[in-house]
C-alpha cells in the first residue's frame, strides 16, 4: 500500500502509539521534498500528523487529539555540511546528537548543547522540545546556537529562515519560533548551528551542596564556570544533594582549584559525574524555572513535594523527577515556585487532568500563531500549551 | 548658516546623550541633531518660526555635542550663525525682549554691573517675588553672589623667584566684578610660578556673552576693544581664567577676520604647559572637579586642571558622574531659560553629591555658583572654589577655607606669597 | 482623519507629548539613514507603557499605522515614519526600573540607552554584553527591534541572547509579557529582531554579565588586508574564541585618524583588533598563542591600561561616523559572509571599487564575517551617487552568492526590503508573513518595512470591509 506519493510508508503498530493514540501509518521521508510531499497529501486528505525523532520524548506533552500519520525522521540522518573554518554545521533533523558530535569532534569542534538522551535524541527532537543541558549557562540553549532552519509547514510549504552565517538579522527568525514548538507548527527538516571549539580541558569540582551564598559566589566567579549543577535524588532537606561545577579551557585545573576554594570543599575530577545532564526517569517529569538566587529555596520546595531535582543553579532551570503519586503536589508546588518568581510545568505525565503549564501570559498570541501556521489543526493537535 | 557645515552632520545621534536639553526632555528638536535639522530646514527656505527659535534659544551652547561628534560637525559655529539669524529675523515676545534687553545692556559692561551689585544683594532676598513677576528675573536674583570688597589689581604683578615668562591677564566682566578673589588668586599663582603678569586697566567684556547670544555687532565691538588693549600692552600670551571668555577669545580670528597679535590660553592649560616650579604645600581635601563646558568642550581642556589639582599633595580628585553634561549655568542661560537651568543644576548637584567630596572645583565660577545654589535647594551645602584659588592656597601654604569662604581682607593682591600660616 | 486622531491622542496624553507643529515634526523625518525621509503625521512621546498601549489602541480605532522609534540611529530606515501615521517615540521612557545583581538581570524601559545599563552596574562588576558601536545613544528598545550586535558578539551573542523578557504592546494594543521562562512558543525570540513590525517593546529584562577577570586588547598592524585575514583564520583555527576580532583597512584607518587621532601604526594596510577576555589564566595562554599567530604583523600593541584599551577601540568605534571627515557622502553597507569567504569577497569588493571609480573603506567584524563596507562618494559629483548605489548593491549580491546575509546587524528596514526576495524564496517570505499576520492582522505596526510588497492578512477585521484598496490597485496581494 502506498498512500503517499513516492515516500516509504509502513502500517503503524501498537509501538507507534503517541500518548496512547495509534496512528494509521508511519511515513519515513528521506528528503525535505519528501516531507513536503507527505504533508501536502495529508493536507488534502485532512490527516493529522505527529513528527518524531528518536522517540525519546514522544510521550512528553498531552496525547494528540488525533494522529493519522507518524512522520518518522530517522532516515533524514545526514550531516550535510560541516564548515569547520566557519564553525558552522548543517544537518538533517534525524541526525542523532551523538552522531553529530562524532562528526564534529573529528575537527575538534562541538555543538555545545548537551541534551538528555544524546545517544538517541535527534537534532529535530532537541529543537522541538528545546531541551536544555548543563552548559546552557555558558553557551545558551538550542535556540541560541541555531542559526538557520528549514521547516515544512502543514500544507507542505518548505520555508527557510536564517542561513549559515552566525550573524544575520534578515527577516523573522522562524528558528526561534519552531524551537520548543513540540511539533505543533510544522516539521523541522534541517538545521544549521554555530559551533564551538572543543574545550582543551574539562574539570568538575564535585562537592556537597554548599550554602546559598557560596553557590552564588561560584556562579558569579570570574573563574567562569561553564555549568553549576545540583543533583538531589530525593529527600526533603536536600541533605544528599551534590553540586558539580564544570570548568572548561586550557587552564581548567587552576580555575577549578579557585572554585573549590569558594565551595570550601570538594574533589576535582576530569570525569563527569554519572548523573550529569541526565534524565533518569521520565514517567513524571517536570521542568522547574527559578531565579538563580532562589536556587536553594526552589530545591527545598521540590524536595518537600517529593521530587528528585537535577539541574542548573546558574540558569535557574531544573528537571524534577517523580512518580504518579507526586503529581497531586504539582499545584501546591507551582504556587510556591511562582511566589519565588519561578515557573513549573509538567513535561511528561500520565493523563490525569493536572494543569500542565500554569499561567502562560502570551497564550492568546500563541493561539493566533498556531491558527496561522496550522489552520486545520493537523500538526500534533492538542499536545502543547493550552491544548494548542 | 553655512549649508556645508550643516551637511557635515551624518545624523548618527552620537551627540544626543551629552546634550543637556535632550537629557532633560528627550525630544529630537531639543537635541543637537534636531537643531541642526532645524537649521537645515531654515536654510532650505523655512522661515524662523517661534517654535524653531525656541529650540535654538534652549541650546545652552555648552558644546558637549562638538566633543561627542565623530564627524567633526562645527556646531559651535553653526549655533553662533543661527543665533545671529534669530536675533535679526525673529521678532520676540515683548516681555522676553525686555529681559534680553536688560541683560545685554548690563552684563558686558563692568561699570554698569558694579552699580547693580548692591541691588543684587537685595535682589537675592527678593528672588521669590521677582520669580513670580518673571522667572528670568528670579533666576538673575538667585544667582547674584555676595560680593566681597572690590580689589584693585595692579597693572603689573612681578614674578616671584626667577622670571620665566611675561603674560597678559584678562580680568573679565562678570569675573572681575563678582569674583575678584579669583582674579587675585590667578595673578598670584602666575607670579609664583615665575610670570610677570600684565593686567591692562580698563579692560571690558571680551564679547563672549554677546557672541553666545547672537549679538554679533556688539560682540565684534567688544572683541576689537579687547584685542586693542592687549596688543597695546605688548604681551604675546594672554591668560584667561574664565572658561567662557577663553573659548570666545580663541575664536577672535574668525570673529574679526584677523588673528590678534597674541595667543589666548586658559590658566590651567598655561600652567600645565609651563610646568610646576613653585613648591606645593599639602591641602588635605577631597575635590570634585567639574568640567566647565566652555573649558572642556569648547577648548578641549580636561586633563590639565585635573593634573594641576592632583599635583597638590594630600588633595584627592573625584570624578563626577555624567561629567560631560552641562550644569545649566552656561552664560546667560540662567536668565533666559530659568526652568531648564534649574533642572540641570539639580541634576548636576545630585551627581556631585554622589562623589561625597568636600569641595567643588571648576574653572568657571558661574558653574560652581549654579551647582552650589542647586545643592542648597536640595537642603545641603558644598564649598566651592576656582582652580586658581586652590592652587593659590597650596602655593602659599595657607588654608583653603580662608580663601574660598572669606574675602581677602587686606585687599592687596600680593600680601600672601609667603610661607605664612603653615 | 489625522485631525480627529490627534484630538483623540491629546485627550489621552499630556499636552506636550503630542507634537503636531510641522517644523518639529520634520526633525523626525528620518533615522540614521537619511536617504529615506517622510514627515510623520503626528509624533507622540509617551511616558509609560500604558500610554503606549492607549496610543496603539487609538491607532487601531482609526485604522492608522504607527511606527516605533527609539533614538533614531537605525541604519536601515526602520524608524522611517508614515506620513499618514503616528510615530511613537520612546525617548522619554528611559528609567532603569530594577537592577537585580543576584539574578544578574536588569529591568529597563525601552528608551534607556544600551550603554546606560552597563554604566549603572559597572562599578559592581557587571556589564551588559551586546555592544553596538552606537551604544552610547541607541535605545535598548531599538536594540531589541534590530537584534543588535556589536564587536563583542562573537563570543557573547546578540541582543536576542541577552534578553530574558519583554513587555510588549501588541499591534492591537494589548500589554503582554513574553518571558523566556514561560512555556509555549518562543514568541520572545520571534519578536526580537522583528524591527517594530510585531509590536512595541515597553519594558525589557536583560541579562547582565560578570565583568571578566582579565581583558587583553591587542592591536596588530599588517601590511595588507590579506595578511590580516589569514591571522583571523589562524586564530579561529587555533580554537580561540576571542571576545572580539575587528578589522579596518587603510581607508577606514585614515578616517578614524582624522576624527579621533587614534594613532594607529603608520602605513598599515589593515589593523586587527583582537580582544581576549575571561579568567586571567586562560587569557594569558591565549595571548601567548595569539602573539605567535600574529607574527606577520609589523606592529603589535597590547593595551596595558583601561585608557589604552579605550584608545584602541576609539578608532574602531567612531569609524562609521568618522568617514564623514574624508568623504562628503557615503553609504554604510552591512552584509555577512561565511568567515572563510572573507578574502575572496574583499578582493571582489576591491574590483567593484576600481570598476566604478568609487572608494570603499572596509570596517568589519572579522570574527563573524560581518562586513561594513563604507561606500564613499561626492554627492556634488554628477552620477556619483548612482554609482555608489550600484557598488553598494553589488556587495550585497556578493554576500548572497557566498551564502551569507544581506544584513548582520542593521536590519532590513525600508532600505533592504527589495533584497529580501534575493535571499529568501517567496515561500520563505510567505511563511514569515504568517507570523506577521498572527501578531498584526491589520498590518498597522510599522508597515512597509522588512518585507518587499505590502501584504494583507486573510480577513481584515474591524473597519475595513470588502476588497482592500491596495489589492484593488494591484499594490498588494491578498495573503
Ligand atoms: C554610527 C552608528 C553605528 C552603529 N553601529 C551598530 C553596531 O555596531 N551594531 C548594530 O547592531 N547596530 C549599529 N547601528 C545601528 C543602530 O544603532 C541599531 O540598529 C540600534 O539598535 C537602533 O536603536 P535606536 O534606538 O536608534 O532605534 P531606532 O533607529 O529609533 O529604531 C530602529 C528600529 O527599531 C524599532 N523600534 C524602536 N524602538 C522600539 C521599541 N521600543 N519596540 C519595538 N520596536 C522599536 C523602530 O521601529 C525601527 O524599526 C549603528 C548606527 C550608527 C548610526
Ligand atoms: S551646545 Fe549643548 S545644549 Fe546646545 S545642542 Fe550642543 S549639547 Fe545641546
Ligand atoms: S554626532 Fe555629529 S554627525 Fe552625529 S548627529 Fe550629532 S552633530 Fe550630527
Amino acid at each position: 500500500m502506498e498512500p503517499f506519493s513516492g515516500v516509504t510508508v509502513r502500517q503503524a503498530g501498537a509501538d507507534d502509539a503517541v500518548g496512547g493514540v495509534q496512528p494509521r501509518w508511519v511515513a519515513l521521508p528521506e528528503t525535505v521534498e519528501e516531507v513536503s510531499a507527505v504533508l501536502r497529501d495529508c493536507a488534502e486528505r485532512d490527516l493529522a500528523v505527529v513528527p518524531a525523532g528518536g522517540g525519546t520524548k514522544l510521550h512528553w506533552g498531552l496525547p494528540p487529539e488525533r494522529c493519522d500519520v507518524l512522520l518518522d525522521m530517522c532516515c533524514m540522518n545526514a550531516v550535510l555540511e560541516h564548515a569547520a573554518g566557519d564553525l558552522v554545521v548543517r544537518a538533517q533533523a534525524g541526525v542523532t546528537m551523538d552522531a553529530l558530535a562524532g562528526v564534529l569532534a573529528e575537527k575538534g569542534q562541538e555543538l555545545a548543547l548537551d541534551p538528555p538522551f544524546a545517544e538517541h535524541t535527534t537534532v529535530g527532537g532537541t529543537l522541538a522540545t528545546a531541551a536544555a543541558g548543563p552548559r546552557s549557562f555558558r553557551y545558551g540553549t538550542a535556540r541560541d546556537l541555531l542559526i538557520g532552519i528549514t521547516v515544512v509547514l502543514p500544507d507542505g510549504t518548505i520555508a527557510r529562515s536564517g542561513g549559515k552565517v552566525v550573524k544575520n538579522v534578515a527577516g523573522y527568525d522562524l528558528g526561534k519560533l519552531f524551537t520548543g514548538s513540540q511539533g505543533t507548527l510544522g516539521v523541522i527538516a534541517e538545521a544549521t548551528f554555530r559551533l564551538h571549539p572543543l574545550p582543551a580541558e574539562s574539570r568538575w569540582v564535585v562537592a556537597p551542596l554548599p550554602s546559598g551564598d557560596a553557590l552564588a559566589r561560584v556562579t558569579a566567579s570570574q573563574a567562569e564556570p561553564s555549568a553549576v549543577e545540583i543533583d538531589c535524588p530525593g529527600g526533603a532537606e536536600g541533605a544528599d544533594a551534590t553540586v558539580a561545577v564544570l570548568v572548561e579551557g586550557s587552564a581548567a585545573e587552576a580555575r577549578a582549584l579557585e572554585l573549590r576554594e569558594v565551595l570550601g570543599d570538594g574533589t576535582i575530577t576530569a570525569e563527569r559525574p554519572e548523573w550529569w545532564g541526565l534524565i533518569l526517569r521520565d514517567d513524571v517529569l517536570l521542568e522547574l524555572r527559578f531565579p538563580p538566587a532562589r536556587a536553594l529555596e526552589a530545591l527545598a520546595a521540590a524536595g518537600e513535594a517529593g521530587f528528585a531535582f537535577r539541574g542548573s543553579a546558574a540558569t535557574g532551570r531544573a528537571y524534577l523527577e517523580g512518580s504518579e503519586e507526586e503529581l497531586a503536589a504539582v499545584t501546591g508546588l507551582r504556587a510556591r515556585v511562582e511566589a519565588l518568581g519561578g515557573r513549573l510545568h509538567v513535561l511528561a505525565a500520565p493523563e490525569t487532568g493536572v494543569d500542565r503549564w500554569g499561567q502562560v501570559s502570551g497564550l492568546p498570541l500563541m493561539r493566533r500563531v498556531k491558527e496561522r501556521f496550522d489552520p486545520g489543526r493537523r500538526m500534533s493537535p492538542g499536545r502543547f500549551v493550552g491544548g494548542i | 548658516m553655512d549649508p556645508e557645515l550643516i551637511n557635515d552632520c551624518v545624523h548618527c545621534g552620537f551627540c544626543l546623550p551629552t546634550c543637556p536639553t535632550y537629557v532633560l526632555w528627550g525630544e529630537e528638536m531639543d537635541s543637537p541633531r534636531g537643531r541642526i535639522h532645524l537649521m537645515k530646514q531654515h536654510v532650505e527656505g523655512t522661515p524662523i518660526t517661534p517654535e524653531m527659535a525656541g529650540h535654538f534659544d534652549a541650546c545652552l551652547g555648552c558644546m558637549a555635542c562638538v566633543t561627542a561628534c565623530p564627524s567633526g560637525v562645527r556646531y559651535d559655529r553653526l549655533i553662533e550663525q543661527t543665533r545671529v539669524a534669530v536675533e535679526r529675523r525673529h521678532e520676540r515676545e515683548p516681555q522676553e525682549r525686555a529681559v534680553r534687553g536688560i541683560v545685554f545692556a548690563l552684563f558686558p559692561y563692568p561699570r554698569r554691573l558694579r552699580l547693580l551689585r548692591p541691588t543684587m544683594w537685595l535682589a537675592e532676598r527678593m528672588a521669590p517675588f521677582l520669580a513670580k513677576a518673571h522667572p528670568s528675573l528670579g533666576a538673575m536674583a538667585a544667582l547674584a553672589p555676595r560680593v566681597e570688597h572690590r580689589q584693585r589689581l595692579p597693572r603689573l604683578v612681578r614674578a616671584r623667584g626667577g622670571r620665566r615668562a611675561v603674560v597678559g591677564m584678562l580680568t573679565g566682566c562678570v569675573q572681575g566684578e563678582f569674583f575678584p578673589q579669583v582674579n587675585a588668586a590667578t595673578a598670584r599663582v602666575l607670579a609664583l610660578e615665575g610670570c610677570d603678569v600684565v593686567i591692562p586697566p580698563g579692560q571690558g567684556c571680551c564679547g563672549a556673552l554677546s557672541v553666545h547670544s547672537g549679538r554679533d555687532d556688539q560682540a565684534r565691538r567688544l572683541a576689537r576693544r579687547t584685542v586693542r588693549t592687549f596688543e597695546r600692552a605688548g604681551v604675546d600670551t594672554v591668560v584667561v581664567n574664565a572658561a567662557g571668555c577663553g573659548s570666545s577669545m580663541k575664536e577672535y580670528g574668525e570673529l574679526l577676520g584677523r588673528e590678534p597679535g597674541f595667543r589666548v590660553v586658559d590658566l590651567s592649560e598655561y600652567l600645565a604647559e609651563l610646568g610646576p616650579a613653585a613648591k606645593r604645600h599639602p591641602l588635605p581635601v577631597t575635590v570634585a572637579y567639574h568640567d566647565a563646558c566652555h573649558l572642556a568642550h569648547a577648548q578641549g581642556v580636561r586633563a590639565q586642571p585635573r593634573e594641576l589639582l592632583r599635583g597638590i599633595p594630600g588633595l584627592e580628585v573625584r570624578e563626577i558622574p555624567e561629567s560631560a553634561i552641562c550644569c545649566g549655568s552656561a552664560g546667560t542661560y540662567n536668565m533666559f531659560q530659568p526652568q531648564a537651568a534649574r533642572d540641570l543644576g539639580d541634576r548636576k548637584a545630585a551627581a556631585v553629591a554622589t562623589t561625597g567630596a568636600e569641595l567643588l572645583v571648576s574653572a568657571n565660577p558661574g558653574c560652581t555658583m549654579q551647582i552650589a545654589a542647586a545643592t542648597r535647594r536640595a537642603g545641603s551645602e558644598i564649598r566651592v572654589a576656582h582652580v586658581a584659588e586652590v592652587l593659590d592656597a597650596s602655593l602659599r601654604g595657607v588654608r583653603l577655607s580662608e580663601r574660598s569662604e572669606r574675602p581677602n581682607k587686606h585687599g592687596s593682591v600680593l600680601t600672601g606669597p609667603t610661607e605664612e600660616g603653615q | 482623519m489625522l485631525e480627529t486622531l490627534t484630538a483623540a491622542l491629546r485627550s489621552l496624553l499630556p499636552h506636550d507629548a503630542v507634537i503636531t507643529d510641522p517644523v518639529r515634526l520634520r526633525t523626525y523625518e528620518c533615522d540614521g539613514l537619511t536617504y529615506h525621509r517622510a514627515t510623520p503625521g503626528v509624533v507622540v512621546l509617551p511616558d509609560t507603557a500604558e500610554q503606549v498601549a492607549r496610543v496603539v489602541r487609538v491607532c487601531n480605532d482609526f485604522g492608522v499605522p504607527f511606527v516605533a522609534r527609539g533614538s533614531g540611529t537605525g541604519l536601515s530606515g526602520g524608524a522611517l515614519p508614515r506620513e499618514d501615521g503616528v510615530l511613537i517615540v520612546t525617548s522619554k521612557m528611559r528609567r532603569i526600573l530594577e537592577i537585580d545583581l543576584a539574578n544578574r538581570r536588569a529591568v529597563v524601559e525601552p528608551g534607556v540607552t544600551n550603554l546606560a545599563i552597563t554604566e549603572a552596574v559597572r562599578d559592581r562588576g557587571h556589564y551588559y554584553a551586546p555592544d553596538p558601536s552606537s551604544q552610547q545613544v541607541c535605545s535598548i528598545g531599538g536594540n531589541v527591534a534590530e537584534n543588535s550586535g556589536g564587536a563583542h558578539c562573537l563570543k557573547y551573542g546578540f541582543t536576542v541572547n541577552h534578553v530574558e523578557a519583554c513587555e510588549i504592546v501588541t499591534p492591537d494594543g494589548d500589554l503582554v509579557t513574553l518571558d523566556r521562562m514561560d512555556p509555549g512558543y518562543d514568541l520572545l525570540g520571534a519578536f526580537i529582531g522583528s524591527e517594530g513590525t510585531l509590536g512595541i517593546a515597553t519594558k525589557i529584562t536583560v541579562r547582565l554579565c560578570r565583568t571578566p577577570e582579565a581583558v587583553t586588547t591587542v592591536l596588530a598592524a599588517f601590511e595588507s588586508i590579506e595578511q590580516g585575514g589569514q591571522a583571523v583564520s589562524a586564530i579561529i583555527g587555533a580554537g580561540i574564541v576571542p571576545a572580539a576580532i575587528e578589522m579596518m583597512d587603510a581607508l577606514a584607518i585614515e578616517a578614524a585618524e582624522a576624527a579621533v587621532a587614534c594613532a594607529y601604526p603608520k602605513g598599515a594596510g589593515a589593523v586587527l583588533i583582537v580582544e581576549l577576555d575571561g579568567p586571567s589564566a586562560e587569557v594569558e595562554r591565549q595571548f601567548a598563542q595569539l602573539e605567535e599567530i600574529c607574527s606577520d604583523a609589523f606592529e603589535l600593541r597590547v593595551a596595558a591600561s583601561a585608557e589604552e584599551r579605550a584608545a584602541i577601540w576609539k578608532g574602531r568605534k567612531s569609524a562609521f561616523a568618522a568617514v564623514g571627515r574624508i568623504s562628503p557622502a557615503y553609504i554604510v553597507q552591512d552584509g555577512v559572509v561565511p568567515r572563510t569567504s572573507l578574502p575572496g569577497v574583499l578582493a571582489a569588493i576591491d574590483r567593484l571599487s576600481e570598476e566604478h571609480g568609487i572608494r570603499v573603506a572596509n570596517v568589519f567584524h572579522a570574527g563573524d564575517g560581518n562586513l561594513h563596507p563604507l561606500v564613499l562618494f561626492d554627492d556634488a559629483e554628477e552620477g556619483a551617487g548612482e554609482r555608489a548605489e550600484v557598488v553598494s548593491g553589488a556587495i550585497l549580491d556578493l554576500c548572497i552568492e557566498n551564502g551569507g546575509s544581506i544584513t548582520g546587524e542593521h536590519g532590513v528596514g525600508v532600505d533592504k526590503s527589495r533584497y529580501m526576495p534575493k535571499m529568501f524564496s517567496a515561500d520563505d517570505l510567505d511563511t514569515m508573513q504568517l507570523v506577521r499576520c498572527a501578531f498584526d492582522p491589520r498590518g498597522l505596526s510599522n508597515p512597509g518595512k522588512v518585507f518587499p510588497t505590502p501584504r494583507l492578512c486573510g480577513e481584515v477585521p474591524g473597519v475595513r470591509k470588502g476588497v482592500h484598496p491596495l489589492v484593488e490597485s494591484g499594490k498588494a496581494e491578498q495573503f
